[in-house]
């Protein structure tokens, strides 16, 4: 004990205050204040045992550094007399690695917690379960889909744009990818890559493959066929049970894989119960030396209905603005419906620009993209203003007008409570008459503004959607001389604001000087 | 004629006395080895003895003690010697927990010494006792 000092932290130099520092001369004792460590001693569980005690006596001059060395008694009555245990009272030192016992002590301690027993008692070590027989590999995110012989391919560009076949599917990760792939129209019945039969004939394993057991096998199905005709036109064939393989006929390759698209079906314990693929076949021309291909893979889990996600949970940039009608009826409806019938829509522009030629052609709103639209109206002196007025409501708005707009990206249709409603909001540019609305209004422009915040913590901030407002502006039609007539502007947009209110830097206070006067500074006179 | 009374009245009181020091012993020590275990380090296989110990003499006690009584008042030396010979057991328990247990707390000797004296006084008086009855 009189040998151990605590605060001895510096080597060949007298720390300073330490009393117990054996570097330290009398001259440095002397310029001490006081000892910061006054006593030394074991551990104080025990009935008797040795202390170091040091103190500096500061009447001497010059002061002096005092060393003792006593039995310091512990007067409880259940201090320990004696112990047959000997590390009881002493950290253990571990054990130096050595070629023999590294395997040992790399069972024990190599994992990320071991305990502090030490398991010599342990007897059960060596009867820890085997392998169990049974259990299978499921699939796990990620994981490439087996079939049979090799993987589930799914033909992507990898470098250049060519199409690569040694791409594998990963499960649960939907993927949609082009890409283009060289082909002859003459040997076009023997490029694999353009027969249905490349796609379909190796069947996919339901859970990872094993050696010992043979694993069911899932039969990809041919879910639908759409032929693409030179021109682009697409038609759904009937039946779709007909396997179509490449075939030259003259100046044309018929039949030639433009595109599949495959859904697979899992349970939640990771096998795959259902694989389809649907076809697009075309035909390909002579002049053509490369065709465009495109796949797309995509995962849905048994019994669910997959609703497609635009952000989880705040919006992703890009993907569409969820929105829903509340049905009507009950006080309190729990659900609000949103289909794809339901989206938030734009009027998309179309090359003629003429609004009443562009009805059906309508944009989704994307989270994020602020959009503009227009079409051009042209009016004449027959046109009636009532049902015009409707008309271009319907290219503004679109057929089905939603009342609500999802809050975050993966709201729940249940969650009455995440749906923002959509406030309507009308404003009529009065072209400075104060002549009477009995004149009609058609509306001229909408502005779809969507206020958007950040929310959540400020390392990965989620957009939510806070208000929506669409706002038609409506003017006056004049009635015009006849024989004339007039182009309308009518303008449609989408406005993104961001409303999340800015982090504030915080400063540290001001430092203040504290000037107090003694309590009685003034005194005989306060 | 006076009938002599041979059976020992310190004894008598002794094997009372240790009885009832005995219970408070006992209970004692156990609580003593589970503060110890909360408070020290002591591992299982530590404990074990330890605690084997303490309730083989426990279980020693209580024969030790009904021969005692019942041969002090029959004035029979059969169960004295038996009484005596269980004694020596209990002794060398009770010196196990006096030194060679795992921890040894000023209480525990403490507790230990006062029953080994009660034991060495007993054995004394059992051997005289036995001596007045076998003459």
């Amino acid at each position: 004990v009189a040998k151990l000092c605590v605060c001895d932290l510096l080597v060949a130099q007298c720390d300073v205050n330490c009393c117990c520092d054996p570097d330290c001369s009398a001259d440095d004792f002397s310029l001490f204040t006081t000892c910061s460590v006054p006593v030394v001693t074991g551990d104080s569980h025990l009935c008797s045992q040795k202390a170091a005690v040091y103190s500096l006596d500061v009447e001497a001059n010059p002061p002096e550094r005092i060393f003792n060395l006593i039995d310091q008694v512990n007067p409880s009555i259940f201090c320990i007399h004696s112990t047959n245990y000997k590390q009881a009272l002493y950290l253990k030192s571990p054990e130096i690695p050595t070629p023999e016992n590294f395997d040992r002590l790399l069972d024990e301690y190599g994992g990320a917690t071991f305990s502090a027993e030490p398991d010599s008692w342990n007897l059960d070590t060596d009867t820890e379960n085997p392998p169990d027989a049974n259990e299978t590999y499921r699939y796990e995110y990620g994981v490439p889909v087996q079939t049979e012989d090799a993987f589930l391919r799914l033909p992507s560009p990898v470098v250049s744009s060519w199409c690569s076949d040694a791409n594998p599917a990963g499960f649960l990760v939907n993927q949609a990818t082009k890409c283009i792939r060289s082909v002859s129209v003459e040997k076009c019945d023997s490029i694999q890559a353009l027969s249905m039969l490349f796609y379909i004939n190796s069947s996919i394993l339901a859970v990872m493959f094993r050696s010992d057991t043979s694993v069911f096998q899932v039969n990809i199905t041919v879910q639908s066929i759409v032929v693409q005709s030179v021109d682009g036109m697409r038609t759904l064939l009937n039946s779709s049970d007909v396997l179509r393989l490449p075939v030259v006929l003259g100046e044309l390759c018929l039949n030639a894989v433009l595109g599949v698209n495959y859904h697979i079906t899992y349970t939640d314990t990771g096998e795959i119960i259902e694989a389809a693929a649907a076809f697009v076949l075309g035909a390909i021309s002579k002049e053509a030396l490369s065709i465009e291909q495109s796949f797309e893979i995509s995962f849905t889990q048994e019994n669910t209905q997959p609703v497609p996600l635009s952000g989880n949970p705040g919006y992703v940039v890009g993907l569409p603005v969820r929105a829903g009608f509340r049905p009507q009826g009950y006080p309190f409806p729990a659900e609000i419906l949103s289909s794809k019938h339901s989206q938030l829509t734009i009027l998309q522009s179309t090359s003629t620009q003429d609004c009443l030629a562009a009805q059906g052609a309508r944009a989704p709103v994307l989270f994020g993209y602020n959009m503009i639209s227009g079409c051009k109206l042209r009016i004449t002196a027959a046109t009636k203003c009532q049902p015009l007025a409707q008309t271009l409501l319907d290219v503004l708005k679109g057929q089905s007008f939603p009342e609500y707009v999802a809050s975050f990206g993966n709201s729940q249709a249940q969650d009455v409570l995440d749906w923002v409603p959509i406030t309507q909001l009308h404003i009529s540019e009065q072209i400075l008459s104060n002549t009477l609305q009995s004149s009609c209004q058609i509306p001229v422009s909408l502005g779809i503004e969507v206020k958007w915040t950040k929310y959540g913590s400020l390392v990965n901030p989620q957009a939510r959607i806070v208000d929506v407002t669409a706002t038609i502006t409506t003017t006056t039609l004049k009635q015009l001389p006849s024989g004339r007539e007039r182009i309308i502007p009518v303008m449609s947009s989408v406005v993104f604001t961001d409303i999340s209110s800015p982090a504030e830097p915080g400063y540290k206070a001001w430092p203040t000087i504290n000037i107090r006067l003694p309590f009685d500074f003034f005194y005989p006179f306060i | 004629n006076m009938s002599s009374q041979l059976s020992s009245l310190p004894l008598q009181i002794l094997l009372y006395v240790n009885g009832i020091y005995y219970i408070f012993y006992f209970l004692a020590t156990l609580a003593m080895i589970i503060y110890k275990s909360q408070v020290f380090s002591y591992p299982d296989d530590f404990l074990a003895p330890d605690l084997a110990v303490l309730f083989l003499m426990a279980i020693l006690e209580v024969p030790r003690l009904y021969l005692g009584f019942k041969g002090n008042l029959t004035e029979a030396e059969a169960p004295l010697g038996l009484s005596l010979g269980l004694t020596v057991g209990s002794v060398v328990l009770c010196m196990y927990l006096l030194l060679w247990q795992t921890y040894v707390l000023w209480a525990d000797v403490l507790l230990n010494a006062l029953l080994l004296a009660a034991y060495a006084l007993e054995s004394g008086l059992k051997v005289t006792a036995i001596a007045a009855f076998v003459s």
